[in-house]
């Protein structure tokens, strides 16, 4: 079992649709589960499970019922355990519940007996969060999605002393990447920007950025990935570039067969 | 389908089992020739002392016909199972068995045919053999010239920036439009190499206001003289004296240089300290007159591969390579230490690398195409360039010969000497097209031999130096097509270069002109005079030959037939020749240059739809998508080009739309975004790298067929141009033919 976690430092940036996008590319070499551990509850929207679904981890945690009871699949797609639908109560006990368990999600995840080979994906909300915390304390590889403007660009040191302060230092961490998503093609800023970052990071930033597209809000609104509401877009083309980079990345962490403890 | 995998898989079994035994002879062959012995100089000379008389003696033992029969088809299987064998040292034996098959041709002819008993034959007789004596010289300088390609590699620059030398881009230009000129001056701009030691100088010679400014604007040099003394080479020696850089890199103003072609090519000078000039290929994108005329654009190497891809490979082992005048780079000191740029010839290019050659520097050449232009659009203009090159090299010759003079070793003088030879083939051509015509018009004995026992001393002289001509040079020139360029361009180069021997100072410099257009489909009656006068010829000739089978008495069927086949083979190079003439259209204002690159188009309202580009040009390109997208017919779209990290957008319109594939038409361009085009498209550095590879495989009779072929198509739109113009003086009511071509070959016959 591989971690992969997708996070951001803030909202808006399209992290839960590149989230689902990458998981749906990942799915087609091997099992992939994905999570949303973001209480807005969006990523199941776009992986297929019914709208008025509230089943979800938040529920099957508070009610100590095992995951498997919250998955669902969608056919050709990855495994999906959404967050669930929960009222603020709830939310607040199963927030409690987090941070007095710091090994919920490792546990969680343990309990599923997934192989060497299947690949969790998670999804996080945006900035530092409880859930943030957990996931990035047992990850081996952590994208951050970010935009090509100066807000995003102002959020990079904070990322950087979050992933020092919870992977870098360890040995199970392989690294982490960073996304430029809903890069708007014409515009100047954002390709001085796209430059500057890429100055920054170097070989930390995805080669490939993900350029703006209709398609891909097109394709929310049909309940569909881009990568099958229109396959020959531009996004399309990038999210596949994308996730063959990122699985070149995570090939030590398949070949390493043991699970690795955080 | 699988059984008839299975009988392939035998059948190359069963033919490795064939040459497996002779591996052994392979491999003896190569410890033989790699044995440390022969450093001993010698040795070798002793060896050569020992083998000379024996060659001698396969040369000038004479022999019955049923002898020389047998000595033939020996030497002539030798060489067929040799063929079979690789390497570099079974074509040196096959070169071996070649120049014994010709050298005896030769010894025979001179000893025994020449026919002195007549005026006329002893006219006909020894033009012939004058003319097979320079046709012998030239096949062994070209075996000598490439016998073993040193196919040199790059050498990477160093590590430490500071170390790079500086260098001047010039760009000479005299009267092409600036849209020709843009895309050259853009890529030099793109070329990679730190900003503060490069220099891009546009050289007008037209002394044009268009380009100062053009030049002002994209932020180059713009260079001018007062006169235009000595064309290219003097316009560049005027610019030497106003630039200072360690190196100069000499780009025609329609050759597109790569990003990457610094790089690529100076490593060398790091590393050979005596190393003035490295020269690159001239690679075009656009078919030449032959391959656009007869069709043949990447399939059959054209007239120019052969000596990009074999020759000057060939030149570069014996240090001979020569400057070329454009995508090469010259050493500055070496450059004044020979006066600048020669210009005492109009090939100054050749003669200033001779020039260096005799200071005892070395020169380099690097097969890699680092640069791409538009090749010369007609036939006349094709031939025009042609006649300079032939006019230069024949002055060369005739006021600075290589085999005399200081500093040269004997292989560079051989190798100069060649290039030089080379361009005389004009008279011996039209002799060989004219030669059966002595007998069957005249009835003179050219060579006093049966026609059986010409044939069996001939043939093993032909069939060795075609089957090893083909081993050798099969990759950059199809066999037989030597004969199609040299029959078109025979009798035009033949006045210029004996002009140039007699007197070297007359004839002019003539521009080739390029980016042209050919408003229609026309028959080039101008151009095809002297192929359509051979032709006629020919027939006659022919039907001379039948008459005198019928009427005249004691003839000689075999001589007839000898004679007559020879008559129809050069039909059909003449005939090729015509086909050449028949000048097809050329609609588009900007080349299409075919090119598969990832792009996207975009429309405003943000969809995407990815695709591959099929072709480009200035003004627009073809593209093809995967699936049929959702746009319409001039809709305004952006179109997206991608060079590595960077991004271009570019605004465009759907000219065309049908199915997956569309043409977008590009709205006028700012200065930037025309630098940005060329750099994502024509300065790419991966853009010529692929250029032999739709090419087919030299096949000798497939070769003969393809011609044969052209020939017939030629002699058809002969007759169908013949006619047309035949109806349209005899009714006065059509349109009258336009005459087009007049122009075209103004600067060429006249």
């Amino acid at each position: 079992m591989v971690i992969f976690s997708v996070v951001s430092a803030k909202g808006g940036v399209g992290k839960t649709t590149v989230a689902a996008n990458l998981a749906m590319a990942f799915s087609a070499g091997r099992n992939v589960v994905t999570m949303d551990l973001d209480p807005q509850n969006a990523l199941r929207l776009h992986l297929g499970v019914a709208a008025g679904e509230i089943e979800g981890l938040g529920r099957a945690t508070l009610e100590g019922r095992s995951w498997s009871s919250c998955m669902f699949r969608a056919a050709g797609g990855p495994y999906v355990l959404p967050y669930g639908n929960l009222n603020e109560g709830d939310r607040d006990a199963f927030e409690v519940h987090l941070s007095s368990h710091p090994n919920w999600l490792l546990d969680g995840l343990t309990e599923l007996g997934l192989g060497d080979q299947d690949l969790v994906v998670i999804d996080t909300p945006p900035g530092p969060s409880l859930y943030q915390q957990q996931v990035l304390r047992i990850a081996q590889f952590v994208l951050v999605v970010i935009h090509a403007d100066p807000a995003s660009y102002a959020t990079l040191p904070a990322m950087e002393s979050i992933l020092a302060k919870y992977c870098n230092s360890r040995p199970s961490f392989l690294g982490a990447a960073y996304l430029l998503n809903n890069v708007p093609a014409g515009s100047a800023l954002a390709r001085d920007v796209v430059k500057v970052v890429r100055a920054d990071l170097k070989e930390r930033l995805v080669p490939t950025v993900i350029h703006q597209d209709e398609a891909v809000k097109e394709a929310l609104a049909f309940d569909q990935l881009v990568l099958e509401y229109a396959p020959h877009s531009e996004a399309a083309r990038d999210i596949g570039k994308v996730a063959s980079w990122l699985a070149a990345q995570l090939v030590p962490a398949f070949r390493a067969k043991k699970v690795m403890q955080p | 389908m699988n059984v008839r995998r299975i009988r392939l898989a035998r059948l190359q079994m069963r033919l490795m089992a064939r040459v497996g035994p002779f591996r052994w002879a392979v491999r003896a062959v190569r410890e033989l020739a790699g044995w440390r012995g022969w450093e001993q100089p010698l040795l070798r000379w002793a060896v050569l002392a020992l083998a000379l008389p024996l060659v001698w003696l396969v040369i000038s033992t004479p022999l019955t016909e049923t002898q020389q029969f047998a000595f033939g088809a020996v030497s002539f299987a030798s060489a067929l199972f040799l063929r079979k064998l690789p390497g570099r040292y079974v074509t040196q034996m096959l070169i071996f068995l070649s120049l014994v098959a010709s050298t005896r041709y030769l010894y025979w002819r001179v000893t025994e045919t020449m026919n002195f008993d007549s005026w006329s034959n002893a006219f006909f007789g020894s033009g012939l053999f004058l003319a097979e004596l320079y046709a012998w010289v030239v096949l062994v300088l070209g075996f000598i010239q490439t016998a073993w390609p040193l196919e040199r590699k790059p050498v990477p620059m160093s590590e430490d920036l500071t170390e790079w030398p500086t260098v001047d881009i010039l760009i000479p230009t005299y009267n092409e439009p600036l849209s020709v000129v843009r895309n050259t001056v853009f890529a030099a701009l793109a070329i990679d190499w730190p900003k503060d030691k490069i220099n891009v100088y546009i050289l007008d010679d037209g002394r044009r206001e268009e380009f100062r400014l053009f030049a002002e604007e994209a932020g180059v040099n713009h260079v001018t003289r007062n006169d235009n003394k000595h064309a290219k080479a003097g316009n560049i020696n005027a610019a030497l004296e106003r630039v200072n850089g360690e190196y100069v890199a000499i780009f025609d103003c329609d050759h597109i240089p790569t990003r990457t072609f610094l790089q690529v090519v100076m490593g060398w000078f790091a590393r050979d300290s005596k190393l003035a000039m490295l020269q690159t290929p001239h690679h075009f994108f656009s078919p030449d007159p032959f391959e656009k005329n007869l069709g043949t654009f990447r399939s059959v190497p054209n007239e120019g591969e052969l000596f990009y891809g074999l020759v000057q490979d060939g030149n570069d082992l014996w240090n001979a390579t020569f400057f070329c005048g454009s995508c090469a780079v010259i050493k500055r000191s070496v450059l004044d230490e020979v006066g600048g740029i020669a210009v005492e010839t109009v090939t100054e290019d050749a003669h200033t690398a001779l020039k260096i050659h005799r200071r005892g520097y070395t020169t380099a050449y690097l097969a890699i195409p680092q640069a791409a232009g538009f090749a010369t659009e007609s036939l006349g203009g094709h031939v025009g360039q042609r006649i300079r090159w032939a006019r230069g090299m024949a002055q060369i010759f005739r006021t600075d010969n290589p085999l005399l003079g200081p500093g040269l070793k004997l292989t560079q003088r051989l190798c100069y000497a060649n290039a030089m030879l080379h361009f005389f083939y004009g008279l011996p051509r039209l002799v060989f097209l004219t030669a059966p015509l002595a007998y069957l018009v005249f009835g003179s004995q050219v060579i006093q031999a049966s026609a059986i026992t010409i044939a069996m001393f001939a043939l093993p002289h032909l069939l060795h130096a075609n089957l090893t001509n083909s081993r050798m040079q099969g990759e950059f020139r199809h066999s037989f097509w030597a004969e199609v360029y040299e029959s078109v361009l025979a009798w035009y180069i033949l006045r210029p270069t004996l002009v140039a021997v007699i007197n070297p100072k007359l004839g002019k410099f003539n521009v080739t002109d390029k980016g042209g257009m050919n408003a229609s489909v026309y028959f080039d009656w101008d151009m095809a005079k002297p192929y359509i006068i051979l032709m006629g010829l020919s027939l006659l000739g022919f039907a001379a030959g039948i008459f005198r089978v019928f009427y005249v008495p004691n003839t000689d069927g075999d001589t007839i037939a000898l004679n007559l086949l020879w008559t129809v083979y050069n039909l059909m190079m003449l005939g090729a020749s015509i086909a050449v003439a028949n000048e097809a259209r050329q609609v588009r204002t900007s080349h299409r240059v075919a090119m598969k690159i990832p792009g996207t188009v975009r429309t405003l309202g943000g969809r995407s739809f990815v695709c591959t580009t099929t072709d480009y040009s200035d003004g627009g390109v073809g593209v093809s998508f995967p699936a049929v997208p959702d746009l319409e017919q001039g809709q305004v779209v952006k179109f997206a080009l991608f060079r590595g990290d960077e991004e271009y957008e570019f605004d465009a319109e759907i000219s065309l739309l049908r199915g997956e594939s569309a043409g977008l038409k590009f709205q006028t361009m700012s200065t930037e975004q025309s630098i940005n085009f060329v750099q994502a498209t024509f300065a790419r550095a991966d853009s010529w790298v692929v250029w032999g590879d739709k090419r087919k495989l030299d096949k000798p009779l497939a070769s003969l067929k393809e011609i044969a072929t052209l020939s017939l198509s030629g002699m058809s739109v002969l007759a169908r141009a013949f006619s047309h113009s035949l109806t349209s003086r005899l009714s006065p009511g059509s349109p009258a033919q336009p005459k087009i071509s007049a122009a075209h070959a103004a600067n060429a016959s006249k």
